[in-house]
């Protein structure tokens, strides 16, 4: 029948919680980006654990490897090249704006209502035994899910060869470009037969013999 | 475990999947909050990924509630996506910043300076 939820499953379950929403509320209000970071890493490690409360393993450790391990990595690279403090760190400005959030959200509140009401009535199955296994997940993602597993491994080079393409810097590029304007000007004067200038030469010389006589 | 099927497995708990979609609706309006009030687009990338990771709860909520792993699967694709999206966000954020020297986003706000 339904297995109800002990004490230590509460106990559980409010303390991920609340680490969950803590860090969360943590990190959207720091100033300092790199607290921010930090809290976010910590949430990401309170998540991980809810993940395995429900029978999610293998998308646990993904977790804790991608996000905690390789995207906050990242985050942390990009503050340190950023380092600025922002100076106003609110804001929503207009009274449209604020109206439309408003209604935003209480709309959003509305359909989450409605759907925990409708969707969660019925009492938790027991999970089977392979449930959330990296074995029984790899065998779900390389035979109905292969498509789709297959092309994340395109949308993660299509990310690296953007990533390195938006961010680098291009100092080098604009010098090159330069080096080959004056190259050209270069090669142009070589080639032409300067009658405007010996002629300007011939009659600077003039002038300046004349000068002197 | 086959011994005692309404026992729970190990680290599990038997929590209503209410509580795990309410959490997840709680950690999506941080997120969301988050977005539309910082200004600081770094702050901003972070509230997107605690969305993403707040969909994700959601999936995995109703995954064990139909006894159904494609909301792993596709919880998978999910944090896959967010690490593109980061690495794009972020570099996009740098380019950003060696062109007008602010991370600002209202300050941001045109095609072209």
């Amino acid at each position: 029948m339904e297995p109800a939820a002990t004490f230590w499953d509460q106990i559980t379950f409010w303390i991920l919680a609340a680490c969950v929403v803590g860090g969360a509320l943590y990190t959207m209000t720091r100033r300092n980006p790199v607290t921010a970071v930090m809290s976010l890493v910590g949430t990401f490690f309170a998540l991980a654990a809810t993940y395995a409360t429900l029978s999610a393993h293998f998308l646990a450790i993904i977790q804790i490897l991608v996000y905690a391990g390789a995207i906050m990595v990242l985050f942390i690279f990009v503050v340190m090249i950023l380092n600025r403090e922002e100076v106003a760190p609110v804001a929503l400005r207009g009274l449209g704006a604020r109206i439309l959030g408003v209604v935003a959200g209480l709309y959003l509140v509305f359909v989450f209502a409605r759907v925990i009401h409708l969707g969660t009535s019925a009492a938790v199955p027991v999970p089977s035994e392979t449930f959330g296994t990296v074995a029984s997940i790899g065998d779900l993602l390389f035979r109905d899910f292969l498509y789709p597993f297959e092309s994340i491994s395109l949308l993660l080079l299509v990310a690296i060869v953007g990533g390195v393409v938006i961010s680098r810097s291009h100092k080098k590029e604009v010098a090159a470009e330069q080096a080959a304007e004056r190259r050209k000007i270069v090669e142009q004067l070589a080639h032409a037969d300067f009658p405007a200038l010996s002629d300007a030469g011939a009659g600077d010389a003039h002038g300046g013999a004349g000068g002197h006589h | 475990m086959p011994a005692t099927p309404t026992a729970a497995r190990e680290g599990t708990t038997d929590m209503p999947t209410s509580y795990y979609l309410i959490l997840s609706f709680v950690l999506f309006l941080i997120g969301t909050s988050g977005v539309l009030l910082r200004r600081n687009a770094l702050i901003v990338l972070m509230g997107i990924e605690l969305q993403l990771n707040a969909g994700n709860l959601a999936l995995l909520a109703f995954s064990r509630q139909l006894g159904d792993q494609k909301g792993h699967a596709f919880a998978f694709v999910i944090i896959a996506l967010a690490a593109a999206e980061a690495a794009v966000g972020l570099a996009i954020l740098v380019a950003l910043f060696r062109s007008r020297q602010t991370i600002n986003l209202d300050e941001a706000s045109l095609m072209k300076r």
